[in-house]
């Protein structure tokens, strides 16, 4: 795979706030690359810093082996799906997509041939006379799309495309999206801040945190194998534990030895150890390898989420099996189910679900995202 | 990219430059000369007897009782043309108020086609209109003569303050509706179904929703009427029978009696009145915005 | 809407439209008279058209308002964009408080502010004309800008940011994105903009009076100089012409709009390829419209010598009411008698003092002009007339004995006599006993109270009460005009009005019932009285008697030229044709001599305006106004500013 776009120690503050502390990042041709992190995490800034609407302080930034850092955004061989579309209301469904070609002042025919093909890509055939106000949401998406495609760049960046849209909506987007980027074989560089969108349409996930890559890797890797403690309870949820590295593959926490794989620490070592909540089986009481007294229990659909307070220690577990509130149940964790990462300035910042609620969760996101418009 | 952004900021500069000029030219120099003619006698040389007349200067006048009193004539003409500007500009928003919201209210094709009929007077030149008020308001004008066909009258208003107010009324109404309506057909209906959802009835939808939020538009319109209606001296001419000695006749009669310097003298004490009230009122609309 | 939705808005458009519809209907009108209705008539329009000097007022608005409000609207956008793009908060406070100050500035105040730094720089580079249609033009873009900026700056800040970056990032260079892209966002606010900067313009009037000057009149200044005569119905043939315009135009652009064939329901914003094309085609017309126009202004000129004439409004027979006209006539008499074009920028001024204040700026410059008696000796005194070459003008020889060597020019070296008249008595004999008629004292009766008409200007206002006292008008001892203004502030009760030009409708409607004003109007108040009203006329013993003289200012560019013209406007056709018009009595022997003339102007006419002439020259060296000096101009002033405000 070639190299499409390298960032080499790319820094940048505003007004003396660092928002992104000498990032590195290779991004490759025909790969969908997400960019995930909360809200001012840096993503947003990264990817305007690759389409040319902001300039890095310190950096490099190397699009095919050459450094575009003086270029403007309209020498770029890349194109922009903004988190509001920025559709032109001044222009039809068709002027919209032909914009480019019009700038570029291509002949008449061949933008018809390649509106039309973009109009039959994102499945809008019909629309050409419409005007982009009186369209949906998921509709003015597809428009936006097809204009950033119509001029073939090499790179296509997609900043937060879907956050206006309803659940549902979105899921069939997330599809869409797929399926384009296969289609056309062009880089798609996505930024989100919803972890689901990230894993299910990734072939890269760059996880972003304060301004620094946390971890990049396959959508597996990053879930199973989170390399902190951010990673560990951003993606998905996790219980993040303190622990001991008594020897390779064993591992010390809640006072009991557990078998794990994992290798290569130092001789009691201390540790984050995370364990992912399915991954938790519940046996009775005696049969445990740790036991615990349920504190809540909620119905999700596929599968009940219930709270259980290990000496003190609050553990989420995801089972399909009910237990009552105050009942006393065992844990069973499987050696595979144990993750070891290396103790990080996010250690003990997770993990505990002392003070989980739904709602709650539900709040931050929704606050999360106040503050990114 | 340096080079590329700075080209950029040139232009933008460029595109900046003509006005900046222009408006100091023409806006801050102007005034600046204002000032320089107030403090400066025939000879331009500096004095402060201009302002200070404007003080001082007294006249008798004869009161009701028949004897006579003394007044300062120059303040007392600015808080008559100040007295008559403030009563038009209130009613100039008791009518354009509900007229406006009124208009924010109708169906589409209605609020153009209103529009249109309220802006239609402003494109006939306002002499000739205030002249047809005249006819209008004579004591054997047309009002009177149908007053009279349906047995009433006659009212007496030509010459009165009531017709001075009428005119003004009359010149400056569609400023106050056209700000006010802007701001109305922007407002979302939602807010007054949460309003009224919340217990609010009609007067208290008005009072504590509707109100507060056109403020910006009432402010802009309040400007847009006591501004020009403080400072006019065909109206007063006209319709006052001159009777009515106004500030901006003062000023047209120092103009015209070629004294330049008091012109000037009474010109820019209007103006710093009128720059301190506006700051005053603004301060009252941000404070009431932050609230 | 609702049903007292419905009637309030009624309400409101009936106090809209009751104006419009007055003006409409009057200007049917057979007779003068705006307040007496005499049978309806097409007259007014005929006169309208054959106005040249008012449909070039009409057409001199146009071109400034279009021209201000094309040149606000491109440097007010720019503006908008520019102070949008501001980053410095500080920069940015300052730009739009300085854009504030022309919209929280009453206009009296911008247009003072103009005109005083025009004439200062005027003065300053010794230009002699600094007040003109370029002045004018400066000041109405001043006061269009704010507006154009106001609306533009709300469309760029609702606007989204990344409208632009789209753009760009889809390969448009910044200027491409703007024009592209921004400009359509924009559009309206720019739309609207311009629509009020075109407005605004056009219906100025107190900025343009401040800083209007050589020959470049507007339809307000022309309309409002009209006071010491009359406005005609014609000014309402003009304004119901501009509304069904208005009205026209409306009303195609909305069918226009509906026409439009859509594919789906009508879309708010997108416009059409045709459409498109026709907005462009529309402004690229206005464009080159105003383009044209104000190539007019400066390559039209110069081509031939221009005659800047500076008179009273309505105070030359200028064609109006099947009259000859005059100015035309002088342009063509020059062709044929010197064989070369001539053109007459001919200008008016409400009163003397007004002239006064615009000659002595010195930011004007005329070649006729024609002040009173009174002005005339101060312009003297001042240095500001040229002494005439009367080998130029042969024609001096008609004036009469009794109109030579008087007071304001004794050794006859300035002035050629225009008119003369004297103020006297109006009154309605429906009204008004016989027997209280003959002096003074019937405008200070009692029985009369709210019936009496006096002068809005100060000192014809005066001279009543002087007259009256029998002071001297002249005097300059402020106790005899203490004196005068007592006699004023006890008339003052008995006052309907003071008046210029709302006297014709008071009178002839029969709004009041006595009035002094100068003799000849009387005779054009007669021609429109209304049924019950029967206006009669007497001049007391002791009165102002004027005359109005042509004079050629030092500010004169052309004096031969100005010469020609004083002497064709003795020529008998000319004469005459004024003398008609202005109905004021005429020095000029080849008028008052003609049979003709006097037949046309009634024998009531001759014997009021023609008694013994040597008796008006005794008259008017006894009772004329003469120059006060500069500290009893400001005590009249004052005096009269004491009395208004009473």
């Amino acid at each position: 795979m070639r190299k499409i776009i390298e960032l080499k120690g790319v820094s940048k503050a505003y007004d003396g706030q660092v928002v992104l502390d000498h990032i590195n990042l290779d991004i490759y041709d025909n790969e969908f690359v997400t960019l995930l992190g909360p809200s001012g995490c840096g993503k947003t800034t990264t990817l305007r810093i690759i389409a040319g609407f902001e300039q890095p302080d310190e950096g490099q930034v190397f699009f095919m082996g050459e450094d575009i850092a003086a270029l403007p955004p309209h020498k770029r061989n890349v194109n922009t799906v903004f988190q509001r579309y920025a559709l032109f209301p001044h222009l039809n469904v068709y002027e919209n997509i032909a914009f480019p070609l019009r700038v570029k002042k291509a002949h008449g025919d061949e933008i018809d041939t390649k509106v039309r093909e973009m109009l039959r890509l994102v499945g809008l055939q019909g629309f050409e006379k419409r005007s982009v106000t009186s369209l949906s949401g998921g509709q003015q998406q597809r428009v936006a799309i097809a204009r950033a495609l119509v001029s073939q760049p090499k790179v296509l960046l997609l900043d937060e495309p879907l956050s206006a849209l309803d659940a549902k909506l979105r899921k069939d987007m997330q599809a869409e999206l797929h399926k384009i980027q296969r289609a056309s074989g062009i880089t798609f560089i996505f930024v989100t801040h919803d972890q689901e969108e990230a894993l299910s349409m990734s072939d890269t996930v760059v996880v972003m945190s304060e301004g620094l890559i946390q971890q990049i890797g396959t959508p597996t890797d990053i879930y199973n194998e989170p390399q902190n403690a951010f990673v560990a309870d951003f993606i998905g949820e996790s219980n993040i534990l303190n622990g001991i590295m008594l020897e390779d593959r064993k591992v010390k926490f809640h006072g009991h030895v557990f078998e794990c794989v994992d290798s290569g620490f130092e001789k009691n070592e201390p540790v984050d150890v995370v364990v992912r909540p399915e991954d938790v089986d519940i046996v009775p009481e005696e049969k445990g390898m740790l036991r615990g007294v349920v504190t809540s229990v909620t119905f999700l659909g596929v599968h009940y989420e219930i709270i259980v307070d290990v000496q003190g220690f609050k553990w989420m577990i995801q089972t399909t099996d009910f237990c009552a509130v105050d009942s006393h149940i065992g844990l069973f964790i499987e050696p595979d189910a144990i993750q070891i990462m290396h103790k990080s300035k996010y250690s003990g910042m997770f993990g505990d679900y002392s003070s989980f609620s739904n709602e709650f969760d539900e709040l931050s996101d929704a606050a999360a995202e106040v503050e990114e418009e | 990219m340096k080079k590329e952004h700075n080209a950029l900021r040139a232009v933008q500069r460029a595109v900046l430059a003509p006005y900046g000029v222009w408006a100091l030219l023409f806006i801050v120099v102007p005034l600046l000369f204002v000032a320089y003619y107030a403090f400066t006698d025939s000879n331009f040389a500096f004095t402060t007897d201009n302002i200070t007349r404007f003080f001082t200067a007294k006249s008798q006048v004869s009161t009701d009782a028949g004897g006579t009193r003394e007044v300062y004539t120059y303040l007392l003409i600015f808080w008559r043309s100040l007295k008559l500007a403030i009563i038009s500009t209130v009613i100039c928003l008791l009518m354009g108020y509900p007229t406006a919201y009124i208009l924010s209210r109708a169906s589409e094709r209605v609020q153009k086609i209103l529009i249109t009929l309220i802006m239609i007077p402003m494109w006939m030149n306002f002499l000739i209109r205030t002249y047809a008020w005249m006819t209008i308001l004579q004591d054997t004008g047309i009002l009177n003569r149908l007053l009279a066909a349906v047995g009433l009258g006659p009212v007496h208003v030509i010459g009165t303050e009531t017709a001075v107010v009428i005119g003004m009324v009359y010149d400056y109404f569609p400023y106050m509706i056209l700000p006010i309506y802007s701001v109305m057909a922007k407002l979302d209906m939602k807010l007054v179904e949460a309003a009224k959802d919340l217990g609010c009835n009609g007067w208290n939808v008005m009072r504590r929703v509707i109100f507060p939020l056109s403020l910006p538009g009432v402010i802009s319109g309040v400007t847009m009427v006591l501004i020009p209606s403080i400072s006019t001296f065909y109206i007063s001419q006209k319709l006052g029978n001159g009777k009515f000695y106004l500030i901006g006749d003062a000023i047209e009669g120092q103009y015209v009696a070629n004294n330049l310097h008091f012109a000037a003298a009474i010109a820019f004490i209007l103006m710093i009145v009128l720059l301190v009230c506006m700051a005053l009122m603004q301060r009252y609309a941000n404070r009431k915005a932050v609230a | 809407m609702k049903t007292s939705s419905k009637i309030f808005t009624a309400l409101i458009l009936i106090f809209l439209f009751a104006p419009i519809v007055i003006l409409l209907v009057f200007s049917f009108n057979a007779s003068k008279s705006l307040s007496v209705m005499s049978g309806g008539s097409l007259y007014w329009y005929r006169e309208l058209f054959r106005d040249a000097e008012t449909l070039g007022a009409v057409r001199n608005t146009l071109v400034l308002a279009i021209s201000a409000a094309l040149i606000s609207t491109v440097m007010g956008t720019a503006a908008a964009v520019g102070i949008h793009r501001l980053r410095s908060k500080a920069v940015r406070l300052g730009y739009e408080q300085v854009t504030n100050i022309p919209m929280t500035n009453p206009d009296i105040i911008t247009g003072i502010s103009l005109m005083l730094m025009f004439v200062f720089v005027g003065r300053l580079f010794g230009a002699s004309t600094s007040l003109n249609f370029w002045t004018m033009l400066i000041a109405h873009i001043t006061f269009c800008l704010p507006y154009v900026i106001l609306q533009v700056l709300p469309k760029l800040q609702q606007m989204d940011n990344s409208l632009s970056e789209a753009a760009m990032d889809l390969g448009c260079t910044p200027m491409q994105a703007f024009f592209r892209v921004e400009i359509p966002e924009i559009m309206p606010g720019v739309v609207t903009g311009l629509i009020m900067a075109f407005t605004l313009s056009l219906d100025d009037f107190v900025i343009s009076y401040f800083t209007s000057g050589n020959g470049f009149e507007t339809l307000p200044i022309r309309i409002y100089n009209m006071t010491k005569k009359t406005v005609t119905p014609k000014m309402y043939a003009l304004s119901t012409i501009i509304f069904f315009t208005i009205l026209a135009l409306l009303i195609m652009s909305n069918l226009i709009d509906t026409s439009a064939p859509g594919v789906e329901k009508p879309l708010r914003r997108e416009r059409t390829a045709s459409q498109k094309k026709r907005l462009r085609v529309a402004g690229a017309i206005g464009g080159v419209l105003a383009a044209g126009m104000i190539a007019v202004m400066i390559i039209g000129a110069p081509d031939h010598p221009v005659l800047n004439v500076y008179n009273w409004g309505e105070y030359i027979s200028d064609g109006s009411e099947d009259s000859f006209n005059t100015i035309r006539g002088f342009e063509q008499w020059y062709k044929e008698n010197y064989g070369s074009e001539v053109e007459v920028n001919y200008t008016t001024f409400a009163s003397n003092e007004d002239m006064y204040s615009k000659i002595s700026s010195g930011a004007v410059s005329y070649d006729v002009i024609i002040p009173s008696d009174y002005m005339i000796a101060r312009m003297r005194e001042e240095g500001m007339l040229l002494p005439l070459n009367f080998d130029n003008i042969p024609n001096y020889e008609n004036i009469g004995e009794n109109f030579r060597g008087l007071y304001y020019d004794p050794d006859d070296e300035y002035t050629v006599p225009y008119t003369y008249s004297f103020v006297g008595v109006i009154w309605d004999a429906e009204r008004v006993d016989e027997e209280d008629t003959g002096d003074w004292d019937l405008m200070w009766n009692e029985k009369y109270k709210g019936d009496i008409l006096q002068f809005n200007n100060s000192r014809d206002a005066f001279a009543t009460a002087q007259y009256k006292l029998g002071l001297d008008v002249n005097d300059t001892d402020p106790e005899s005009w203490r004196r005068a203004l007592e006699e004023l502030k006890r008339q003052q009760p008995l006052v309907k009005s003071y008046v210029m030009d709302e006297i014709y409708n008071m009178m002839e409607s029969g709004e009041a019932a006595v009035a002094s004003y100068y003799a000849g109007d009387y005779f054009t108040m007669l021609d429109a009285e209304a049924d019950n009203v029967d206006l009669r006329f007497y001049v007391p013993e002791r009165t102002n008697y004027f005359i109005d003289a042509m004079c050629i200012p030092s500010c004169c560019q052309q004096k031969e030229l100005a010469e020609a013209f004083i002497n064709y406007m003795l020529e008998e056709e000319p004469a005459i044709a004024n003398a008609e018009y202005i109905c004021y009595g005429c020095p000029n022997r080849v008028v008052y001599e003609s049979e003709e003339y006097a037949e046309d102007m009634g024998e009531e006419a001759m014997e009021i305006l023609y008694p013994n002439l040597d008796v008006f020259a005794e008259n008017f060296n006894r009772f004329a106004y003469r120059n006060l000096d500069a500290a009893t101009l400001s005590l009249v002033n004052s005096l009269w500013e004491e009395l208004k405000i009473n």
